[in-house]
């Protein structure tokens, strides 16, 4: 078996039902695909499989056979970010990261199948992914972002600017 | 082991729980495609629920309300209707909107090839039997209605999916059983002239709802003639 | 302070979006063995045989370590403290938690790991297993712990008290009494990067340990303990933890991996399956609440019962710390001059609780906000009016002594109903923290006032 990771072919090693993100991260070091719990249901290991965000997990391997895979290290490069990941680190989508390339993944896929996507379809494109550091918001956010085009944050927060901050509490050092 | 899409069976190969010695993949078996011809649909096993989310109602709103969009792409019809019966959750949506919408299923096993409706393939057993497709008819009209909980995430914990077809209203459940099943004591009150509201309740002489990791069998009894209403006043007031 | 306010780029930001921050599962050392552990099946019970050779003797596996291998195999984390030591690394005489680690086992790979798990012989005897905290201190819970129903060193005592003033006065004097009782449950910190140690055994005889602790020195501190070893023999590697919570104190799996890697001379890792975070990872405690106010029918709240019943599981871990925590905060951002705190650490059949986000301290704020709720709801009065009356001012003495020198209840409850366009009265929007006097001084708050100079009341 072989298949395309990031534009470059491999020979698969592992056996055919070993799961893609096996091989991936084991077999190939290719390690921005997560394994948070091997059952399909956090979405920290989605990547592209011929141009779709699918399930590393779940995906034998002998399923992938010929098929051309993307991860996020073939997304962007830290001097050269793709969209999506300008607008995901310009916004702070990420707090401890472990969940960020598949959201990355299913963000950037969605970005392309739907630029016109609402808020709505947003939410519904991520809703395989779980975060237990963000609360979401910001994740939200970039994606919105990223579909305006602009990686820039809209002007949020803070609200004031800090000469301008009340005293609340009279004498003490803030 | 048969390996259609692979979202139920490959945690338990992940987890070291299945260790097959012989797999049959179906990825290039030519199970593919929704063939119609004027008012009948013939779905391949292997169609993803992605592609059913343009299926005849309920069946669309069924798919689209399976877990999420990458797992939609990859888990099929004949593995949810083959799905193993959910000890800590319900499976195999699909179930309930294929018996509303009295569809058959074309299977193969050791003793040949059948065709039966889809309760009745479910009530065989489907662990020796290969799906090769589903046959339904467009429904005259149809109603749906679930009970989503924001902690069960993309799991339904409760639906009944109620169509007429040229057989007649049948109404399907999932999440008070096994599999999904047929009410057939809603059906014979309605066809013997009752309301929605006094048909309701006897659904639960056929569904005997458990405790899961969802939600209680208590919650289900309650919860389940209400959904049995509110799917029957959908489908009063559907296409 | 310009970064105040400012907008700063993460330092790892970069690195998340382009997928190179490295976890402990990411590092790569060749030769490296997989890890899987026997778990109890049961919630409680004896351990009557345990018989490794026959997985040891399993083509392909290591190392299997039992408590035999540990050279102090019960150590107590918070010792330092004046937690004294009560759980096993790996059990040895029974089990009492459903989950708990026995064994582990060093393999070339994760299905023969699981199989040597299946092959190593072990009986048990099961025992009863008990969950009510409320129950625990009848005559018949059952001895789960060697320390008997509750954790028994709180100094002479065996629960923590706070005690100030005459809570049997002000139940006499109150006009009514308000009750709850509050139930926060357990929570799991369910962090996406699962509990995952990767430990390489040195040339020199030291150990490198990649861990996604949360607490670099602690856990070094952890291990080095366990092993009888000397700090410096111990390198511990930590970097980016894929999310904590206050889940990755405890320091689960660095020193079990340590005994495979001494014991097999080879890197070992381990990674936890998610079910296994599930089953075996501790969690946030549940806590039982018992709340009970003397209340005037114009809102002073003149005295405060509380009983904690803290669930700590099967073991200590740090709950006598939590509990402590919980008792410093329980009256709240208010003042209460007369109360009776009693708190117990329940020994249960579930897995140990331990830190999580505001350890000890969510738990009883739920119940005290909560509780203030149903004061205002039973009296008729505003909540936020409820508050600030009763909202700690400069010069009031806590139930701990301490005195108050510049509390923020009440230039932050305004500030909070200013911004919502909540309605107060003009004699309370004009409220301050300043010392208490007039009809802000009840005479039963007179004899608690503090020393304006900031002595100890």
């Amino acid at each position: 078996m072989r298949f395309t990771v990031n534009g470059m072919e491999h020979d698969v090693k592992s056996p055919p039902l070993a799961s893609l993100l096996h091989e991936l991260r084991e077999e190939l070091h290719v390690t921005s695909p997560k394994a948070g719990c091997e059952q399909g249901g956090c979405g920290a290991c989605t990547v592209f499989v011929d141009g779709e965000p699918r399930r590393a997990c779940l995906l034998p391997l002998a399923a992938v056979d010929g098929a051309t895979i993307t991860t996020v290290e073939g997304l962007g490069t830290p001097d050269e970010l793709s969209p999506v990941q300008a607008a995901f680190e310009q916004h702070y989508a990420a707090q401890c990261g472990f969940c960020t390339a598949g959201f990355l993944i299913a963000a950037t896929a969605l970005v392309q199948r739907q630029p016109d996507a609402s808020r709505d379809d947003v939410l519904e494109a991520l809703s395989g992914h779980v975060c237990r550091c963000t609360g979401y918001v910001k994740i939200v956010s970039a994606v919105e972002a990223a579909l305006r085009g602009d990686a820039q944050p809209e002007e949020v927060e803070p609200s004031f600017e800090p000469e301008e901050a009340e005293v609340l509490i009279p004498g003490s050092p803030a | 082991m048969v390996l259609a899409g692979g979202t139920i069976l490959m945690p338990e190969l992940n987890y070291g729980r299945l260790r097959p010695e012989r797999v049959l993949l179906l990825q290039e078996a030519g199970l593919t495609g929704i063939h119609r011809d004027g008012s009948s649909l013939t779905i391949a096993a292997m169609t993803t629920l992605a592609d059913l989310e343009d299926a005849p109602e309920p069946l669309a709103t069924t798919a689209r309300s399976v877990a999420d969009h990458e797992i939609r792409a990859q888990a099929t019809l004949g593995g949810n209707l083959c799905a193993p019966p959910g000890g800590e959750r319900p499976r195999g949506d699909l179930q309930a909107a294929l018996i509303a919408l009295g569809a058959s299923v074309r299977s193969v096993g050791k003793d040949g090839e059948r065709t039966e409706a889809v309760e009745d393939f479910l009530a065989g057993g489907t662990d020796d039997r290969l799906v090769l497709e589903v046959g339904l008819e467009e429904p005259r009209r149809a109603g749906h209605a679930s009970l989503r909980r924001p902690h069960t995430h993309s799991y339904t914990i409760l639906a009944v999916c109620a169509a007429e077809t040229s057989g007649g209203v049948r109404v399907g459940v999932t999440g008070a059983g096994l599999t999904g099943i047929r009410a057939r004591s809603v059906e014979q009150a309605l066809a013997g002239g009752a309301s929605p509201e006094d048909a309701a309740p006897k659904v639960l002489d056929d569904a005997k709802p458990q405790d899961d990791a969802l939600a209680s069998a208590w919650y289900r009894e309650r919860m389940l003639p209400v959904l049995v209403r509110r799917a029957l006043d959908d489908l009063e007031g559907g296409q | 302070m310009k970064a105040v306010g400012a907008r700063l780029p993460r330092y790892d930001g970069v690195a998340h979006v382009t997928g190179r921050t490295t976890y402990v599962d990411d590092v790569r050392v060749p030769g490296t063995l997989s890890v899987k552990a026997l778990r109890s099946p049961h919630h409680h019970a004896g351990i009557t045989r345990l018989d490794t050779q026959k997985a040891e003797a399993i083509p392909g596996v290591y190392a299997i370590v039992t408590h035999a291998d540990v050279p102090k195999n019960v150590y107590g984390h918070l010792e330092a403290l004046g937690i004294p030591a009560d759980e096993p690394l790996l059990a040895e005489d029974d089990v009492r938690y459903k989950g708990q680690p026995i064994a582990a086992v060093a393999a070339v790979d994760d299905d023969t790991a699981r199989e040597a798990v299946e092959a190593i012989e072990i009986e048990y005897e099961e025992r009863p297993s008990f969950f009510d905290v409320r129950k625990a201190l009848d005559d018949d819970w059952p001895t789960i712990h060697q320390w008997g129903a509750v954790y028994p060193h709180f100094g002479p005592y065996n629960h923590r008290r706070v005690r100030k003033g005459d809570v049997e006065r002000a139940f006499d004097q109150a006009d009514t009494i308000v009750e709850g009782v509050y139930r926060p449950q357990a929570i799991e910190h369910c962090p996406i990067e699962p509990q995952t140690a990767l430990v390489v055994p040195e040339a020199n005889g030291r150990l490198t340990i990649h861990s996604c602790t949360q607490a670099m020195y602690f856990s070094m501190g952890v291990v080095a303990a366990h092993l009888e070893w000397p700090l410096n023999k111990l390198k511990f590697v930590g970097g980016t933890v894929g999310g904590g919570f206050g889940g990755k104190v405890d320091t689960a799996t660095e020193t079990i991996c340590a005994l495979l890697a001494i014991k097999s001379k080879r890197p070992v890792k381990w990674r936890w399956t998610r079910e296994e975070e599930f089953l075996a990872s501790s969690t946030r405690a549940p806590w039982h609440i018992e709340i009970a106010d003397a209340v005037t029918s114009d809102g002073w709240i003149l005295g405060r019962r509380t009983l904690t019943l803290h669930d700590s599981g099967a073991y200590a871990r740090f709950s006598p710390y939590g509990l402590t925590k919980h008792a410093f905060h329980h009256t709240g951002a208010y003042t209460i001059p007369n109360v009776h705190f009693d708190g117990f650490v329940i020994f249960t059949n579930r897995v140990p609780t331990t830190a999580m986000r505001g350890f000890g301290v969510t738990s009883v704020s739920f119940a005290v906000e909560t509780h203030m709720n149903r004061i205002a709801e039973v009296l008729g009065i505003d909540p936020l009016q409820i508050r600030l009356k009763n909202a700690n001012r400069i010069g009031d003495t806590t139930a701990n002594r301490v005195v108050l020198k510049d509390p923020s209840t009440v230039p932050v409850v305004l500030a909070a109903a200013d911004r919502v366009g909540y309605d107060l009265p003009p004699e309370y929007r004009s409220m301050t923290s300043e010392r208490r006097t007039g009809d802000l001084l009840p005479e039963h708050l007179a004899g608690q006032l503090g020393s304006e100079d900031g002595g100890d009341g």
